[in-house]
């Protein structure tokens, strides 16, 4: 009975996330007349804000949400650590090098972006299950992000040098790499799409075995599954959803540590009932930052990256000082 | 028959005068300009000028100095395009942000020329190496180029070039102003200078070098008040705002080096397909190297030449 509580008081916030988005912006545009148009009237200008540009917005942003806060119950679910978040281990910041590196050599259509983001999370997830199988970092979960940090720094520092190669490019890559959900276009959901529903079935055929897995290998093996294809088939499907979020929005931290949190939080361990909290987390997450990123600084915006990583970093510590990490 | 005494006495005053005279030239080669760090006694003609600043850049090439050494342009690798023909061959020795003060020292400079923006700690450096020109006029108005370039020419022991040169840039925009004056009403001036990123605009401030060059021709560049108070340069604008900068002109500066190509990429942005100036098609592509980052009097003439084209193709279309 809670736990359905639980489910209706989540969906109840994200629905009122995306009213707030609808309703407030950076604009000059009044309530009124955004509300006007969710009733079917307005003027042209009010409805060209609200549909045109913060509707594609709610939208693209709640598939980025959705895709950081799945991704972050996977990979935490993997690895047994409730700080193996994709954007703490580096894998945003693999895909952003990636993308980064593509800008540089002249990339610019939305598809190719996509596929290129998700290679490069793909590589970053590859390093992330190798540091987990090194004696030590594996065991202790904060030893595992300090891996992870060390290689986003050095990715990020990678990066920075693609930014000194070409200043063009530099003014791209800078804009893109803070995270924003601004100025995005339906073309690029559309681009990235394919690969996130892709990812969606892996998740829903590898959800059960992966409860099993988490149970221990034996276990796993007992009920019939095999753990190398299930630790593959996670790691593609935290590639396609961290490399479609970033491709779409930027690199966003601490989002796919939050929202699973907030789950576990809710509805215990179990990964089958956590993912089904994150489907509303994450977007309501991803929106009411967003929205708030419009508001902040007024004519201008925030970068939805600032917003996400001090909604994050308090929720890192709350989870570290803990007196007791939950296991996984 | 003159008095000898008369004579020698004249002799000996005109012996005088001459020495005095000549004492004076001789020191005439000593100058002393005023900088922000205080007066600085520059000696004899420079022969090897750094350059830290793209203003001060422009003015030596246009009194006719060359310098040795020169940082990049905001948004490039190399010394801005417009000026890449008459810099050949100067040492890159730094950033706007950042001078590789080893570089200097490699290039041996006896004279260098900064921007007012040179912090105490590289000045009580860089002026180990050479006497060093920090200008100390306000920025980001109408006259702060003139008055750099007169300082810097003062400097190079260029001054009356320098006045030359800049009465010679005041003659054009006179001229371009009369262009702007015969083809636009003065209710069709009104502009905005931006960059366009993908998550919308960047509006440059109206005290920006090119922007007052703008307005001394008869445009009126208004950036919605957007640009703040020391933060002189430029601001982002969320699309949502557009109507701030939804004037019948818009130059939109941009890095490519295909300007059509910059307006394509924003083009894709409905926001910027409903600006009235995109739909009048008065959207101006410049480049960004010298409409956002460049000042001095051959910036200002490529500037105002670009001006005087679009004024030209106004005429053409109608």
């Amino acid at each position: 009975m809670k736990t359905y509580r639980n489910y209706v008081a989540t969906w109840v916030m994200l629905f009122l996330a995306c009213l707030a988005s609808l309703l407030f912006g950076a604009g000059t545009l009044e309530l009124g007349q955004a509300f006007a148009v969710l009733t079917g009237q307005g003027t042209e200008d009010a409805r060209f804000v609200v549909m045109e540009l913060r509707l594609p917005r709610l939208v693209i942003g709640m598939a980025t949400g959705l895709a950081l806060g799945v991704a972050g119950a996977l990979l935490q679910t993997l690895t047994r650590n409730p700080l193996a978040e994709p954007g703490l281990l580096g894998v945003s910041a693999g895909s952003a090098f990636a993308v980064s590196l593509a800008i540089l050599l002249g990339a610019s259509t939305a598809t190719l972006t996509t596929l290129i983001s998700q290679v490069g999370a793909l590589a970053g997830c590859g390093l992330v299950v190798a540091a987990t199988r090194i004696q030590g970092a594996g065991q202790d979960p904060v030893r595992l992000v300090l891996a992870g940090a060390t290689l986003t720094g050095l990715l990020l520092s990678l990066s920075s040098l693609l930014m000194l190669i070409d200043q063009r490019a530099a003014d791209e890559i800078r804009f893109w790499i803070t995270g924003s959900l601004a100025g995005k276009r339906w073309d690029q959901l559309t681009a990235t799409m394919p690969s996130l529903l892709l990812a969606g079935a892996i998740v829903v055929g590898v959800a059960r075995p992966l409860a099993s897995l988490a149970l221990g290998e034996k276990v796993a093996m007992g009920l019939g599954h095999k753990p190398g294809l299930i630790r593959l088939m996670v790691i593609v499907a935290v590639a396609l959803l961290v490399g479609g979020a970033t491709a779409l929005a930027g690199p966003l931290v601490f989002v796919g540590l939050v929202v699973p949190f907030v789950a576990r939080s809710l509805a215990g361990a179990d990964i089958r009932k956590t993912l089904w909290l994150c489907l509303p987390i994450g977007p309501a997450m991803i929106i009411a930052a967003d929205t708030l990123s419009r508001l902040l600084v007024t004519p201008s915006e925030m970068p939805l990256g600032v917003i996400t990583a001090v909604i994050g970093a308090p929720v890192l510590m709350v989870i570290i000082r803990a007196r007791r990490i939950p296991a996984l | 028959m003159p008095n000898p005494l008369f004579v020698a006495k004249s002799l000996l005053v005109s012996l005088v005068l001459a020495a005095t005279f000549t004492n004076a030239a001789a020191h005439a080669d000593t100058r002393i300009v005023q900088t922000a760090y205080g007066p600085v006694s520059i000696e004899g003609t420079p022969k090897r000028v750094v350059t830290l600043y793209e203003g001060a850049l422009d003015a030596a090439i246009a009194s006719g100095i060359n310098p040795v050494g020169a940082i990049i342009t905001r948004g490039g690798s190399d010394v801005a395009e417009y000026i890449q023909p008459k810099a050949k061959g100067v040492g890159i020795v730094g950033t706007p942000g950042e001078t590789n003060i080893e570089a200097v020292i490699a290039l041996k400079p006896d004279l260098i020329l900064a921007s007012a923006q040179l912090a105490k700690e590289q000045y009580n450096l860089l002026s180990r190496i050479a006497p060093t020109i920090v200008p100390n006029f306000p920025a980001f108005t109408p006259t702060t180029w003139k008055q750099e370039t007169r300082l810097f020419t003062e400097a190079l022991g260029r001054a009356e070039t320098g006045r030359k040169v800049i009465s010679g840039v005041e003659n054009k925009i006179a001229e371009v102003a009369k262009l702007v004056d015969a083809k636009l009403g003065p209710d069709q001036r009104e502009t905005a200078l931006i960059r366009w990123m993908p998550q919308g605009p960047l509006v440059m401030s109206e005290g920006l070098f090119s922007a007052s060059l703008l307005e001394a021709t008869g445009f009126n560049v208004n950036s919605g008040g957007i640009v703040k108070e020391g933060r002189p340069h430029s601001h982002p604008l969320s699309q949502e705002n557009l109507g701030l900068i939804d004037h019948q002109w818009v130059f939109l500066a941009t890095l490519n080096a295909d300007g059509d190509a910059a307006l394509d990429a924003a083009r894709e942005s409905q926001a910027f397909q409903r600006l009235k100036a995109n739909r009048a098609d008065q959207v101006v592509t410049v480049n960004g190297q010298l409409w956002t980052s460049a000042s001095g009097p051959l910036a200002a003439t490529e500037i105002l030449n670009d001006i005087a084209n679009t004024i030209d193709n106004v005429a053409a279309d109608r």
